[in-house]
């Protein structure tokens, strides 16, 4: 018998570092139109009327890929159950370093919040970026907004970016290779995700 | 820039609508003409546009004795000490200010984000077919000079007064005048001498940048900028406290490590 276990398709992977090469493309290009402090990053993409072209670009891609990714998972992480309360309770077990189990399904329940997070982040980005992209199109109050709320979005999606990040890599060791080759240890797979594990044995 | 600050006084009183400022702006700025239509009023274009820098608002109200009577309004950048314009703008050097504090620009370095067109407190700045920022730069080319600007030059009854702002202010102040704009978003560049209220002009009471501007200039971008960091630290000090959710290494040994 392997090791290892599939975790994630090879479809899923791509769309995957798909998102995120979108993400990361608009964070590059947004940061400069974010702040003055970052008017550096403009350089990247040789000017800022360049950055701005590669950050709408960027954006309709990410704006669908994003969704994609969330309707591809979107019941699976839009349902909680018992054992998933249980986890919220206790925190996933992150906040202290006593062994702690929890009966998880494929995704945990802080995995399906950053999920719906994302969702709804990339709903909120898209719309508002519409109003951003033809400002003179639109009436001004709703401009304004936008520009208030694109930028709220936009710094909690970095800010739960790095939390995902961090527990995807060094805070679980084992995760990242999901991701990257598809498959998971079966000792990660019990550890972590216990319910799913039993289902995919 | 209080001492070297320049300025408009225009006094609304002294008008007689004859728009010979806005001829005089289109012609020291090679600005075209705007094909337009007659709706029924003298005023005329019935807004800003990307090639008219500056413009008399006709705003027509009935006087006591049943009939009409007007007021005019020279409406303009206004020049404010604490531009909405300035404060969005990601494009260095597109918007600045000049020593004499006019807010300029530099249509080459404008990247056409149309920030500043949400920013700015009056609705000024207008978008054209080469889609880059267009208003009044109250002649700065001009002042520099050491002269006045095209329209405060053409204006035959003298409602633009250009010169020294605080002693433009200090005047009108002696002559009892009503002013607008002395003091709000840090003294506005274009102070006037009203015979009414402000909103009989189409002036805002107390005109301010945009709330929603200012939460996203002011407080989200410093504490999104704090949040990243914090965000960051806050992950390495889990790592190094609480620590990573390590997998036991002799279970594995358990669940079978034999390659089949």
């Amino acid at each position: 018998m392997s090791n290892y276990v599939e975790r994630f398709s090879t479809r899923e992977r791509v769309l995957h570092w798909f998102v995120t090469a979108a993400f990361i493309t608009l964070v590059l290009s947004g940061l400069g139109l974010y702040s003055r402090l970052f008017t550096g990053y403009f350089d990247f993409f040789g000017g800022g009327a360049n950055a701005i072209l590669f950050h709408k670009i960027a954006g309709v891609l990410f704006f669908a890929s994003s969704l994609l990714l969330f309707f591809s998972h979107g019941k699976e992480v839009t349902t909680f159950d018992e054992d998933d309360r249980e986890w919220l309770a206790g925190r996933g077990g992150y906040l202290s370093r006593d062994e702690a189990h929890f009966n998880c399904g494929k995704f945990n329940p802080g995995q399906k919040m950053f999920g719906i997070f994302i969702g709804v982040a990339t709903l909120a980005l898209g719309l508002t970026g519409i109003f951003i992209w033809a400002p003179l199109a639109f009436p001004r109050w709703l401009v304004q907004l936008s520009l208030l709320v694109h930028g709220l979005t936009f710094v909690l999606a970095v800010m739960f970016t790095v939390i995902h990040v961090y527990l995807a890599t060094i805070g679980n060791p084992g995760t990242l290779e999901g991701m990257l080759y598809g498959y998971v240890r079966r000792i990660w797979a019990r550890k972590h995700h216990p319910k799913w594990y039993r289902e995919v044995e | 820039m209080a001492d070297a600050r320049k300025g408009f006084l225009i006094d609304t009183a002294r008008c007689i609508g004859c728009r010979s400022c806005q001829v005089a702006c289109k012609q020291w700025n090679k600005l075209a003409a705007d094909p337009t239509k007659n709706q029924g009023t003298f005023e005329n274009p019935r807004d800003l546009t990307p090639n008219l820098f500056n413009r008399i608002r006709f705003v027509e109200q009935a006087d006591d004795a049943g009939g009409v009577k007007w007021l005019f309004m020279n409406e303009r950048c206004m020049h404010c000490g604490d531009a909405g314009c300035m404060k969005v703008c990601p494009s260095p050097g597109a918007l600045y200010r000049t020593k004499e504090g006019i807010v300029a620009y530099n249509r080459d370095k404008c990247i056409s984000c149309k920030y500043c067109v949400s920013a700015c407190p009056f609705n000024v700045p207008r978008y054209g077919a080469d889609d880059r920022v267009s208003k009044c730069n109250l002649c700065a080319d001009r002042v520099a000079g050491g002269m006045a600007p095209a329209c405060a030059k053409a204006c035959p009854t003298q409602t633009i007064q250009f010169g020294n702002r605080s002693e433009l202010i200090a005047r009108a102040r002696a002559a009892k005048k009503t002013l607008f704009g002395e003091n709000d978003l840090m003294g506005l560049g274009v102070v006037y001498a009203l015979e009414g209220k402000p909103e009989a002009y189409g002036l805002p009471e107390k005109p301010a940048i945009p709330m929603s501007i200012f939460l996203w200039k002011d407080v989200i971008k410093p504490l999104g900028i704090l949040g990243f960091w914090g965000s960051i630290g806050a992950m390495l000090f889990h790592y190094v406290t609480v620590g990573p959710k390590k997998l036991e290494e002799e279970n594995e040994t358990k669940g079978g490590t034999t390659h089949e």
